[in-house]
């Protein structure tokens, strides 16, 4: 049995669920978002082809949405890594047993679910724009302070031991080892975070006003309050595409070399 | 930094009473979204282990390239915005018939659950693993023994965290269950959401204390697991 599990077939399950799972939904989804409005009963047409949908993607309000959407979720991805990192650093000085209570807090929110900590949330604070970051920023940062806990931790201490012994202070050991080893795991964390942060739902849906829409409210609203299932297949697919664009275009920004040279 | 939301209930709760502990435990509909639940994760969890196990114990041995394309392939979903997960499975769900299915939400929930039981499931199948199977083998054990002797021992703590952290996943679940839930379907997180947009009553507390619970009673094993890795 063990080896007919390790020749690659086992595989198989895992890799037609996923296919089936995740990337034909895709498929279907930009094909949805093809095709025109129902015009009797049903969500669309089926065997229509049409590229007015992507036409009223030019609207303004769904412009501005994207453009919020754009925003919102940078704002939440940079405030996430920043919090995430300075949470990593501070777990990374404690003690194990520190430790796991930190991770432990850290991850309380997440098996509360999100709802509870929306409510939780909710009683705190004012709806508004501030509201809507925290609780994102909140459902987001955990991830990041995973990421670069993990990062930090595998630092070789004996650098940092050789540092000190050699003079450098908390400040300069951190400036010089410890900043430049998180880079990339910084900027791992702040692509994951914007990608979580560009779909923000739940954050601008139940603590922000209706304005602060992000494009994910936008077409969940789209398809089941307007029924507009095509139209909202092509919100969809414009969120997809600037997720694309996240993941693509970060590194190449964050390694841009210096433009003088002497 | 963090706190437990559900301990903070609307004011009226200022008097502790179980009257809304009660309305809960007789009330059909909580109780059919609670059972759904937790029957659904059960559910989740199992299958998202099964199928995430073999493809982690055959992905070992494949050279580096191949690998990281499977883990690519398999991983992405996990980064993808449930909402847009959710608005793609409802048409195909709806043409195949399992919109509005407890199965279908399993076999969602499984889908979501997946690429994090198989991070969970890779990172524990290593060199060690393989170079023991080997011993076993030369010393003469068929591929069954090796199997049950083995490798299940030896992927026990994580093939454990895989399956708790499936099953706190699919409890939680709200976003894409959002989209495949119907009045025949539905799970807590399903029920809480309308409730808690529209007309939130301490119900609602509950029913997040109940889900809270159950999660924070998986809480020290997936700690205990990253910190001493």
């Amino acid at each position: 049995m063990t080896r007919s599990l390790r020749s690659g077939w086992g595989v198989a399950p895992a890799a037609v669920m996923t296919a089936i799972g995740v990337y034909v939904p895709l498929l279907l989804l930009f094909r949805l978002s093809l095709c025109a409005p129902a015009r009797g009963r049903g969500f669309y047409e089926p065997g229509s082809w049409t590229l007015q949908n992507y036409a009223r993607l030019a609207d303004p309000l769904v412009a501005r949405t994207a453009a919020f959407t754009i925003v919102f979720g940078l704002t939440v991805a940079a405030v996430s890594v920043a919090l995430g990192y300075a949470s990593a650093l501070f777990l990374y000085r404690l003690t194990e047993r520190g430790q796991r209570i930190g991770l432990a807090l850290l991850l309380l929110p997440k098996t509360a679910g999100l709802l509870a900590t929306l409510f939780g949330i909710q009683y705190w604070l004012d709806r508004g724009l501030f509201a809507a970051l925290i609780g994102e920023v909140y459902f987001v940062f955990p991830y990041s302070v995973l990421v670069l806990f993990a990062a930090l931790r595998r630092i070789d201490p004996d650098w940092l031991g050789a540092a000190r012994g050699l003079g450098a202070s908390r400040w300069q050991i951190f400036r010089r080892i410890v900043l430049p080893l998180s880079r990339p795991a910084l900027l791992v964390a702040f692509q994951l975070s914007a990608l979580w942060g560009l779909g923000s739902f739940l954050g601008p849906l139940f603590l922000g006003e209706p304005r602060h829409s992000t494009l994910s409210v936008e077409f969940h609203r789209r398809a089941f309050e307007y029924g507009e299932w095509p139209l909202a297949a092509a919100e969809a697919t414009l969120l997809l595409g600037l997720l694309l664009l996240a993941v693509v275009g970060l590194p190449s920004i964050a390694r841009q070399p210096p433009r003088r040279t002497p | 930094m963090s706190f437990s939301p559900d301990s903070y209930l609307t004011p009226p709760l200022t008097r502790w009473s179980t009257l809304w502990y009660h309305q809960l435990a007789t009330d059909p509909r909580w109780l059919g979204a609670l059972e759904a639940s937790l029957l659904i994760a059960v559910c989740t969890s199992v299958l998202s282990v099964l199928v995430a196990t073999p493809a982690a114990l055959a992905m070992h041995q494949w050279p580096a390239a191949p690998r990281r394309g499977l883990m690519l392939f398999v991983l992405l979903p996990a980064l993808l915005p449930p909402t847009a997960m959710g608005c793609g499975l409802l048409p195909l769900f709806q043409r195949i018939g399992l919109w509005g299915t407890y199965h279908g939400l399993v076999l969602a929930h499984a889908i979501l659950a997946l690429p994090i039981a198989f991070l969970i499931l890779q990172s524990a199948v290593d060199e060690r693993l393989a170079h023991l199977e080997a011993i076993a083998a030369g010393l003469g054990a068929s591929p069954r023994q090796v199997f049950w002797k083995i490798t299940g021992p030896l992927l026990r703590p994580a093939l454990a965290t895989a399956a708790i952290v499936a099953f706190v996943l699919s409890l939680n679940e709200s976003l894409v269950s959002l989209f495949l839930t119907t009045a025949d379907n539905e799970t807590l997180p399903a029920l809480i959401w309308p409730q808690l947009r529209y007309a939130p009553t301490p119900v609602v507390a509950v029913a997040s204390a109940v889900t809270t619970g159950l999660s924070l009673a998986a809480l020290p094993f997936l700690v205990r697991r990253i910190v001493t890795r």
